[in-house]
């Protein structure tokens, strides 16, 4: 009888991706997958090329040459995005709108139901810790509120796959633990998380899996518990494969 | 409703309701109908020159008629700067992530923000038109039909103004595009006062078609059309394909600019 592995399927797929601009590679060759339901970390250091790879899973731009696929759909296939649920590094709310229409226009864009939305908003408003700001202008918000509700609004819809793109940033160590209980959370609905964060500390309590990139090519890519030995941090592999 | 019809509609809602909690837009506007509603004093129902009683309904025809172009060219002014910003705001405030990171695609999002300036300019319009329209209604009795199905045709001239200030944002900086649209406008209202005044009968004329001449018909014929819109004012008649040319002209620019606008989105890399 074969392994129950053998059904889980990829949720992300990079076929030998390169993305060029000009001369320079931001990425260059990268092949990797990422299975259903795994929690997993790209690391590395500024400029490496991690949210290039993230905005090509997205369709923001395209690879010079490879392919990328979400839920086995072709990138280039706005259908792939039909679950995922998107966390962008800087993330604004437009100043005129409040955090709570800023999630109900994200269920609009997924044609969720009037009644639907409203009540995926109240529970999601909930879950970020948010009650009682919601209906205020975002223009008021401190950066750790935007970021609660970027990641409120990636929820909306309850996507299969959340990519993150520093997640944390901007938060005070009390967000950031709330965060991380909300994203343990989901780990048992089954949710796939693509993670780009810069706090390997936090990637270490998180996340299953881990790539380490640096000027757009691949170093390693393994579970964090094969990566991180007896005695070493998760800081301490990364900094060993990025120093080279 | 289909699922891409219904991105279509919500992204045209978005661009509207964001354009109108500007308040440079509601300054615009408050202005526009204070100044439409100065001119009613213009529609007293007498007019004399000399002790002689005028014909007052000429007088409040042409009126009209010019009232008619004064608001069709600063709505299209009013248009170009709303169009302008659009697409920076979108990035700036991280509306074209959140929108391109859901099930959306590029055309769907451009035929949506299209859509939405169209409307929203073009409502503007009729707007400041209706007032006139009901101005001349209530003061005079006088009920002209026309004058509001021709603010729907010069809305035409709306769609090229924002579709090509969309299009030319996404080579050059703004303000760059607007001024470039601007240009365009003026040298069609230019070159069709220029065109006129050479086809008078006390102006000696050039036979057969000059270089200028094929440049002049191929402009885009911001003018012609809102000429074209106004003989719905009056009670001038058809004079054949040249009298309906501009409206094709600009429709035909539309298209043109509408696919090359839909082409260069397809490779814009979204920040």
């Amino acid at each position: 009888m074969p392994d129950q592995s053998t059904y889980i399927f990829s949720m992300i797929e990079l076929n030998a991706v390169t993305k060029r601009y000009g001369s320079l590679a931001a990425v260059d060759n990268v092949s990797f997958s990422v299975k259903a339901g795994e929690y997993f970390a790209l690391l590395g250091p500024n400029g490496a090329g991690k949210t290039t790879i993230v905005k090509m899973l997205l369709d923001f731009t395209q690879p010079t040459s490879g392919s990328l696929s979400i839920n086995s759909i072709s990138s280039t296939n706005a259908a792939s995005r039909a679950a995922v649920g998107y966390l962008a590094e800087n993330f604004h709310i437009p100043p005129y709108l409040s955090g709570w229409q800023y999630l109900q226009r994200c269920a609009e864009l997924l044609n969720i139901n009037r009644s639907d939305a409203r009540e995926q908003c109240r529970r999601i408003v909930e879950s970020i810790g948010m009650q009682g700001r919601e209906h205020t202008k975002s223009g008021t918000y401190s950066s750790g509120m935007i970021q609660r509700f970027g990641l409120g609004a990636a929820l909306v819809g309850k996507p299969k796959l959340l990519i993150l793109d520093e997640p944390v940033s901007g938060l005070d160590p009390i967000g950031i633990r709330e965060i991380r209980q909300l994203l343990e959370s989901l780990k048992n609905q089954g949710m796939t998380i693509f993670l780009n964060s810069h706090l390997l500390s936090e990637v270490e309590k998180i996340c299953d899996n881990a790539a380490i990139i640096n000027r757009g090519k691949l170093l390693v890519k393994d579970k964090i518990s094969a990566l991180v030995k007896e005695g070493d941090s998760l800081e301490d592999v990364f900094v060993r494969y990025v120093k080279g | 409703m289909p699922k891409a019809f219904s991105s279509i509609i919500n992204i045209a809602k978005y661009t509207i309701a964001d354009e109108v909690r500007q308040r440079s837009f509601i300054v615009m506007f408050v202005i526009s109908v204070i100044f439409v509603f100065l001119i009613r004093g213009c529609y007293q129902g007498n007019y004399m020159i000399n002790g002689q009683d005028l014909d007052a309904e000429a007088i409040v025809g042409t009126v009209s008629k010019i009232t008619f172009h004064i608001i069709a060219v600063v709505v299209m002014l009013i248009a170009a700067l709303l169009s302008m910003r659009v697409f920076k705001r979108d990035r700036d405030e991280g509306m074209q992530s959140c929108i391109f990171s859901k099930p959306i695609t590029r055309k769907q999002y451009i035929t949506g923000k299209i859509l939405g300036l169209w409307a929203l300019s073009s409502i503007f319009m009729f707007i400041l038109h209706a007032i006139i329209f009901l101005t001349v209604f209530i003061k005079l009795n006088v009920v002209m039909p026309g004058y509001l199905a021709a603010s729907l045709l010069c809305s035409f001239n709306l769609l090229f103004v924002v579709i090509a200030i969309l299009l030319l944002s996404l080579m050059m900086p703004d303000i760059a595009a607007f001024l470039c649209v601007m240009g365009i406008a003026i040298v069609s209202f230019v070159a069709d006062g220029i065109f006129s005044m050479s086809h008078h009968p006390l102006v000696h004329m050039q036979s057969g078609w000059t270089g200028w001449e094929i440049i002049y018909y191929l402009w885009p014929k911001i003018s012609g059309t809102q000429h074209f819109a106004s003989s719905f004012i009056g009670s001038e008649g058809s004079q054949g394909f040249l009298y309906i040319y501009p409206f094709i002209n600009v429709t035909i620019y539309c298209l043109i600019l509408g696919v090359l606008l839909f082409w260069r989105f397809r490779n814009e890399d979204i920040i």
